[in-house]
């Protein structure tokens, strides 16, 4: 047994028992996270997937009581398991399996040094960079990851997707990229939008490692048309399922439409409660065409490094996505440690960390004045979800300018180490 | 953005590293400052009701005449039943509130707190309004022993006798809970916690009969014996556990209706003479504030607070003229006022700091001074940041020494330190004149050349693993006197005490001799900076977060830690023992030790109390003394004691 591979078993030995430990030693924190709007939002709750399962295992539609919108294959799935009020062993298992795969997938991305090292692009600081291992114990022992898993929320399961995905991709594996992308699109929606720059990372790896570049049209047409292919199963598979097309309503309906406004770490709920009834169409057209629209400038304009865009990608639905939670934060915050050999361009390091830090000791005291104290009001929550955007955004925007510094002292070495000017 | 990187290049600068201490300090000064004139006029208000549903006084009071005798006679039966074992007393009182034809329970509970056993019964009767539909109850309290433990003789009986006669009313629209605790503290939290079904059930029997969401919660407390005493004034007890205080309204209406309508005077935090000079202010908002800091539980109302039901308890104090009838009266009146309620009470201040019964400082007049302290470990935590990310070793002067190769100018890196905000600076890497020679790199600023070492410049990585793993160390090692005191026997609790601060004070002695002995790689001076700088950061988070929670606990826990954030690692000896002499004075035993001799408390009665407030009252104050000041304590001293070694 190597060296590495003995250290991985370690890592992942050690992150498998803190979760089962925290999951037996403190048998109400699931109970106390998943009831966490920070942790827990209406499209993710484990609570209310309870429901689902609950609906469906007695035969009616799931959809029905308004409560439950996510994907209907996850019923099947987790009818399987026990009842994790009487048996939650098997429930906590699963969940620290995903973890723990997620983790090996990060490893895999972290592994084919497509951070650093493209087709087209190499960064002139690629020595600079952390261990596979590194970058995985990052993403298992960070608090927000051990949060989501604990708290049973099915982020956790898209998380693991889109790394698959990611991983696939970057070691240009076709068809299991395709499906990974299409599994976690059909369960969170917005991780569509990562096809595009995943499939440019498929491209460069199936190059590289074929020695001889694909026809690009015929390469996109066939993974498309895979990637709706894909997606049309599982959503016909879905319908065949609960035996009508309601879910689409309910689950994709209610994250593009935003009914349920409960609380989250994100920027929606609270303007559209302000918001008159008016102008909320017009403005769910804003917001969602905002999110998307990084997704085409950040691909055209840092086409050599697909890999670091679908990274920003995961970052901007940490902030610009209708029901963010932690569990996407803690996506973004594990895969930037992949970017090591940008850390040295980069200026807010301290300013991001601490306000993300103090945020997430914040939140929840303001949150705690605003629901069970009744002495605060939502403002208080609001003001502090605004500031963590702000750390995530600071990270997101800082990261960029590494990006394309790092690429400008390709391009330009007689620019190296100069100020940046505006002009 | 050009403005943002010449700002950038300014913190290269190395003055910018010698203000942070200074502005440290001037965030503490004006933070204290801040505090000392609140209670004048200009920052403080006269209270006021907002809520108008209230009608403070505005209804009157028909408690009078025979109702004196029905509680004469009822203060005997009470004063009859103090030698009675706690099963018959509740039974006799259960049988005196069945005959106002009320619904009555009794409740049982037994908690075991540090090898102790706290066990008593509530009884407690339900009045249904004639005009409500059981959606609202307001409480009236009477515990059977109040702090001071003596039995609450008049108090019960005026609970009795009110209860009768407010059943002959017809105009209440909120039940009205009448409860008798067993004692001031255990036993209305227990009675709150089974309200609210949030009680365990070992130790707490469930209630078996509930009225609807509690509106607001008064409790009375007039020790007097079967043959009456005559008081001076009201003292109105009003803070909650953890420091939570009920709307500000209730405290008004209950000091506008005692003054107001029935002229009795009231004081708070025990200034039972208060003259309204700045020094007495001053000593309120004080006495407000260690009360409020500490976070226990000062009467019957305070375990009502933390489930946001609004909650204050009236105590007699004082030798006067006032009688048990205007006592009656002013408890009648303010149940008429909540009566009136039509929502919860939230119109007025959740947070605010009392300077006598009438005056008050809002939130947003105090909350700066917290904050400003809480900042000032931040800025300290930028600055080491800043300066862990420096060279260490000294720069060697590139311009002297080696005679053979000069350099082409004189200037030095002064020059750079001149760069205006709105100015370039351009950098352009030059080779060393000489591989002897320390590397150089050329500098130009508005067309001015400078050659500067390159060390100057260059930002050393920083190795965060180390101290970030010791930081979480000394956090998670808070869990074991948190542990230890929490459920160590009560009659050791003292030793375990001593025991405590003599080993906190030599532990980082200890932990620095170690370190150096077997692994002095692991604390370079980068490392320690590191270290401090982390758990500054920390510090300074959990203070500002504190602050909204409990002002009082964070700004007490803050000036006892403004040092930490000045101290040093210092290869003088002297000023070594200075600095390790002044942390041992503050360590949170020690400060806790000092201030109870101030305070004239009793350490083994205040350990006892903060067990007791642990595992019953749900208190948060152990929590950030272990979990947050110590670890801050711990690291600071270890990063202060690594300098005796070097």
């Amino acid at each position: 047994m190597t060296i590495d591979t003995q250290q991985k078993l370690l890592l992942f030995g050690a992150a498998a028992a803190v979760r089962l430990l925290l999951f037996t030693v403190f048998p109400a924190l699931p109970e106390l996270l998943a009831g966490r709007v920070e942790v827990s939002t209406p499209v993710t709750s484990f609570k209310r997937l309870q429901e689902g399962v609950f609906l469906y295992t007695h035969n009616v539609s799931p959809y029905d009581g308004g409560v439950y919108h996510q994907a209907p294959l996850l019923l099947p799935l987790f009818s399987l398991l026990p009842n994790p009020a009487y048996a939650p062993l098997a429930t906590n298992l699963f969940y620290t399996a995903v973890d723990l795969l997620s983790a090996n997938a990060l490893a895999h991305v972290a592994d084919s040094g497509f951070a650093s090292v493209t087709r087209l692009f190499a960064s002139p600081r690629k020595e600079l960079r952390w261990s596979s291992a590194a970058i995985a114990a990052g993403f298992l022992f960070n608090p927000f990851t051990v949060a989501t898993c604990i708290a049973r929320s099915t982020s956790a399961l898209t998380n693991l997707f889109v790394l698959t995905a990611m991983a696939k991709a970057s070691h240009g594996a076709s068809i299991t990229f395709v499906l990974a992308a299409a599994f976690a699109s059909y369960l969170a929606m917005h991780p569509i939008l990562l096809f595009p720059p995943l499939l440019l990372l498929l491209y460069d790896a199936r190059t590289l490692k074929t020695k001889t570049a694909p026809d690009v049209s015929s390469f996109v047409i066939t993974h498309s048309l895979g990637f709706a292919a894909a997606i049309a199963a599982l959503l016909s598979a879905s319908a065949a399922l609960t035996g009508s097309w309601d879910f689409l309503a309910a689950t994709y309906g209610v994250r593009l439409l935003l009914p349920d406004l409960t609380p989250n770490v994100g920027l929606w709920w609270y303007f559209f409660i302000e918001m008159f009834d008016s102008f909320r169409e017009f403005f769910l057209g804003v917001f969602w065409l905002h999110a998307a629209s990084y997704m085409p400038g950040l691909t055209i304009r840092l086409n050599k490094q697909p890999l670091f865009v679908a990274c920003t990608l995961t970052g901007v639905f940490a902030i610009f996505t209708p029901y963010p939670s932690i569990a996407d934060a803690a996506l973004y915050l594990s895969l930037v440690p992949m970017f090591r050999h940008l850390f040295p361009l980069m200026r807010y390091t301290f300013l991001a960390s601490a306000s993300i830090l103090y945020t997430s000791f914040l939140g929840p005291a303001f949150y705690h004045l605003w629901v069970y104290a009744g002495s605060g009001n939502a403002n208080f929550f609001y003001a502090i979800t605004l500031v963590w955007s702000l750390g995530l955004s600071i990270i997101l925007g800082d990261s960029l300018y590494a990006a394309l510094r790092d690429e400008l002292d390709v391009e330009r070495p007689e620019l190296q180490g100069k100020e940046v000017r505006r002009i | 953005m050009a403005l943002i990187s010449s700002i950038l290049a300014l913190r290269r600068d190395k003055r910018i590293l010698k203000i942070p201490p200074y502005l440290s300090a001037l965030c503490v000064i004006v933070g204290i400052a801040w505090l000392l004139v609140l209670p004048l006029n200009e920052y403080s208000r006269g209270t006021y009701v907002s809520e108008n549903a209230l009608l403070p006084g505005q209804v009157h009071t028909y408690f009078t005449g025979s109702e004196h005798n029905v509680f004469r006679a009822y203060r005997h039966e009470v004063h009859g039943l103090i030698d009675k074992p706690v099963a018959e007393r509740s039974q006799r009182l259960e049988t005196i509130f069945r005959e106002q034809n009320l619904k009555v329970a009794t409740q049982h509970y037994n908690y075991t707190v540090s090898n102790r056993t706290i066990a008593n019964e509530n009884v407690y009767a339900i009045l249904q309004g004639p005009r409500a539909d059981a959606t609202e109850a307001i409480v009236l309290i009477a515990a059977w022993k109040n702090m001071a433990d003596e039995v609450n003789n008049s108090g019960v009986a005026l609970v009795l006798t009110l209860a009768r006669y407010f059943k002959r009313w017809s105009l209440w629209s909120k039940d009205i809970i009448f409860l008798i605790p067993g004692d001031s503290t255990s036993g209305s939290q227990a009675w709150v916690d089974a309200y609210h079904d949030g009680h365990d059930q070992r130790y707490v029997e469930s209630l078996n009969i509930k009225s609807g969401a509690l509106q607001g919660a008064v409790a009375v407390d007039y020790p007097a014996g079967p043959w009456g005493q005559r008081y001076d004034k009201l003292h109105v007890v009003y803070d909650g556990v953890n420091g939570q205080l009920p709307n500000l309204d209730l405290f008004n209406t209950a000091v506008q209706i005692a003054s107001g309508q029935m002229g009795i005077g009231s004081v708070i935090q025990r200034m039972w003479h208060h003259d309204n000079s700045y020094k007495d202010r001053l000593q309120t908002m004080l006495r407000g504030m260690i009360s409020q800091g500490l976070g226990h539980a000062t009467g019957p109302h305070s375990s009502f607070i933390p489930y946001h039901v609004d909650a204050v308890t009236l105590q007699t104090v004082g030798d006067g003229w006032h009688d048990e009838m205007s006592l009656g009266k002013t408890v009648e009146s303010l149940f008429r006022s909540l009566n009136n309620l039509l929502e919860h009470l939230h119109q007025s201040f959740f947070f605010y700091l009392l300077l006598q019964s009438n005056r008050f400082v809002s939130i947003g007049t105090y909350l700066p001074s917290a904050m400003l302290i809480a900042i000032n470990f931040s800025i300290a935590a930028m600055a080491l940041w800043v300066k862990s990310g420096r060279r260490t070793e000294p720069i060697a002067n590139p311009a002297s020494t080696q005679p053979k190769s000069k350099p082409a100018s004189s200037a030095d890196k002064e020059d750079k330190g001149d760069t205006k905000p709105t100015h370039d600076i351009k950098h352009a890497k030059e080779k060393a004149p000489a591989p002897q020679q320390p590397a150089t790199e050329l500098l130009e600023i508005d067309g001015a050349l400078a050659i500067v070492p390159v060390a100057s410049t260059t930002v050393t990585e920083r190795a965060l693993l180390i101290p970030a793993l010791l930081v979480i160390s000394a956090h998670a090692l808070g869990l074991v006197p948190l542990y230890l005191f929490n459920n160590w026997d009560a009659d050791h609790l003292p030793g375990l005490f001593i025991t405590t601060a003599n080993i906190i004070t030599l532990f980082p002695i200890a932990v620095a001799f170690l370190f150096n002995y077997t692994s002095p790689h692991i604390l370079t001076l980068q490392a320690l900076t590191l270290i401090q700088c982390f758990s500054l950061l920390l510090l300074g988070m959990f203070l500002a977060a504190l602050a909204t929670l409990n002002f009082s606990l964070s700004v007490l826990i803050g000036v006892a830690c403004v040092p930490l954030s000045f101290v040093r690692r210092s290869t003088n000896m002297g000023i070594n023992a200075v600095q390790l002499g002044m942390l041992a004075l503050l360590n949170p035993c020690m400060v806790v030790q000092i201030g109870t001799k101030l305070l004239g408390g009793n350490l083994a009665e205040i350990l006892v109390t903060a067990a007791q407030g642990w595992h019953i009252w749900g208190l948060w104050t152990q929590v950030v003394v272990w979990l947050v000041w110590f670890p801050a304590w711990i690291a600071c001293s270890v990063v202060v004691a690594s300098g005796i070694f070097d």
